[in-house]
């Protein structure tokens, strides 16, 4: 890389990868294999294509695309042409995206072309295309911005926020390197390693999992095109060598099902990582099992970074141990001293939101430490989550405040009461349940899934429906979900 | 294939639906066989499941990559015919 390309801490990082690991192979996907001085060769072309978005500088470059090496190649593009890359979820819907326009300023949405195309927001540009499936789409930013990011910030990342609007948490370059570093040393990661990464890239765990972690260690990544099934999944495993899978516990379950891929498939795997929701444990069991691999559930925080994780072929319980970087404490609780809310400082903190000012300097206590509001204990020097402090929903690693969804369904026309819990489907996936009581008799289920769907997120949009006649509340009026869900197993509707 | 095995067949993919659904989406709704799915409320997580559940009870392999037109994903009749047709079924 020349001089003339942007510098920070992970530019830094990433240009030493490129000159230390140059002929080695770094990034496969969708038929595009790259070594690591085509990588860099695709990454200062990309930097001249960036420069020439229009808009003041440092643009403000969302990604809301699938993982592919064209991601990578543009994210680190972007930072190298001294843009500040944004990493939205790829299943953000028009009102989300245009919700992080206004508050974060979007100067340009890498994304695939179809979406760009399908996309209906004012001030869209042409499209320059980046390859056969990817586009540049140039966007006007509005004249004045809300917000402004912090002036060491190089990365923004999005947690699920109220009312449509994404949180935005603001990394620093030092903070993006150390949680890289961090999982390298603490994992054992080397340039041995052939990580295939089904997580999507703007999750923290792929983030700092799979990215400039796999090439800090001279590693590859690579990516599946299509649907993450078994059989696709099993076969490019067997055939490119993986050592690490990054996934999600719904892809573990399907791989532990009647039918599921031989474990000689799999001989070249040697780290199972799930994240984004908790992982059954009959599942970890069955899958250990039957590959004769422990599913590593690690533990982190959007917030924080990675946490924990389990190098120990004989340790089965809990999540892990702290990774170097990182310090865990236990808030003494009420009941048990040992058991209480995680605290957790590390070395790869946010610096904040960017568009929710004070939010996470309201967590963050006088040593550093965030208040993550899940509850757990250490025993034999691991974390073991127990539980939450807080309300939130958890569904597929988004954290839903049922107060929204109760809010839009007690503004309806004939309900006259609501609450949203957690509760599980069939397949013990995560469901928002929503529980209403109608004062309008001629309500249906229907009618208020459908005026859900249009006023909500589609993952928050209720999984389950039911009708009482009364929630039973305390005195003070909270409502009792466990009276509730007693009475709903009672009568199931 | 006659009327009464594509009927079974539908029936076994209505089955493979609600399952994939994990049971959101009630076997009552799923009896329309040309209601679109999406508009019922199949996730991107269901769809996962269902066509985890249409290789492995079919035996058909199914590339998204491979089909540019994804209807024939939408709906339990699709599903059916393209699962008949990958089987060198008539549909």
């Amino acid at each position: 890389m020349t001089e003339t390309l942007a510098r920070g801490p992970i530019q830094e990082a990433m240009t030493g990868c490129l000159e230390r690991h140059g002929g080695r192979a770094a990034v496969a996907g969708g038929g595009l294999s790259l070594s690591y001085a085509d990588l860099g060769a695709r990454i200062r072309e990309a930097v001249l294509l960036l420069r020439e978005l229009p808009g003041d500088a440092p643009r403000h470059v969302g990604f809301c695309l699938g993982n592919r090496p064209e991601y990578v190649i543009l994210y680190f593009a972007t930072l190298y042409a001294g843009h500040l890359p944004l990493l939205l979820d790829a299943n953000f819907n028009t009102g989300e995206i245009e919700a992080i326009r206004g508050d974060c300023g979007l100067d340009a949405l890498v994304t695939e072309r179809a979406k760009a195309e399908a996309l209906a927001v004012p001030g869209k540009g042409e499209p320059v295309p980046y390859g056969e499936e990817v586009v540049v789409l140039p966007l006007a930013r509005a004249a004045e911005l809300p917000y402004r990011p912090r002036p060491s910030t190089q990365v923004c990342r999005f947690t699920s926020g109220t009312t449509g609007r994404p949180k935005c948490l603001e990394f620093s370059g030092e903070a993006v390197v150390s949680a890289a570093r961090n999982w390298v040393l603490g994992t054992g990661m080397t340039g041995d390693d052939r990580t295939l990464c089904l997580a999507a890239l703007s999750n923290g765990l792929a983030f700092n999992t799979s990215l400039l972690s796999t090439f800090l260690a001279g590693g590859q990544i690579h990516f599946l095109k299509g649907a993450p099934l078994t059989r696709p999944v099993a076969r490019r495993i067997a055939e490119a060598g993986i050592t690490r899978l990054v996934a999600f516990p719904t892809l573990y379950r399907n791989f532990v099902a009647p039918g599921g891929p031989e474990p000689a498939t799999m001989a070249s795997l040697k780290h199972a990582i799930s994240a984004g929701a908790p992982l059954w444990p009959d599942v970890r069991e069955e899958f250990r099992h039957r590959y004769g691999l422990d599913i590593s559930d690690y533990y982190g925080i959007a917030e924080t970074g990675p946490c924990t994780f389990e190098r120990s072929a004989d340790h089965h319980a809990g999540l892990g141990e702290p990774l170097p970087g990182v310090e865990i404490r236990i808030a003494p609780g009420e009941d048990d001293p040992a058991v209480g809310e995680v605290l957790v400082r590390t070395s790869s903190m946010a610096s904040g939101y960017l568009n929710h000012p004070g939010m996470f300097e309201a967590r963050v206590d006088a040593e550093g430490f965030y208040h993550s509001g899940d509850r757990g204990r250490i025993a034999d020097g691991r974390l073991h989550l127990v539980g939450r402090t807080q309300d939130h929903i958890n569904v597929a690693g988004r954290k839903i405040d049922p107060t929204e969804i109760v809010a839009v369904v007690t503004a309806l026309d004939g309900v006259a009461d609501a609450v949203a819990f957690p509760d599980e489907d069939l397949n013990r996936e995560a469901l928002v349940h929503l529980v209403v009581v109608a004062a309008d008799p001629g309500l249906t289920r229907g009618a208020v899934a459908e005026a859900c769907r249009s006023r909500l997120a589609p993952y928050k949009v209720p999984g389950r429906i039911s009708f009482v006649p009364e929630i039973p509340r305390t005195g003070i009026g909270k409502p009792r979900i466990a009276v509730l869900r007693e009475q709903l197993n009672a009568s199931p509707q | 294939m006659n009327d009464d095995d594509r009927l079974a067949m539908k029936k076994r993919v209505q089955r493979l639906v609600y399952m994939a659904a994990g049971g959101k989406i009630s076997e009552e709704e799923l009896g329309r066989y040309d209601t679109d799915l999406r508009d019922l409320g199949l996730d991107s997580l269901g769809y996962l499941n269902l066509l985890e559940g249409l290789e492995r009870t079919f035996g058909v392999a199914i590339d998204l990559d491979q089909e540019t037109d994804h209807s024939f994903l939408h709906t339990i009749d699709n599903i059916v015919r393209y699962v008949a047709v990958q089987r060198g079924e008539a549909a």
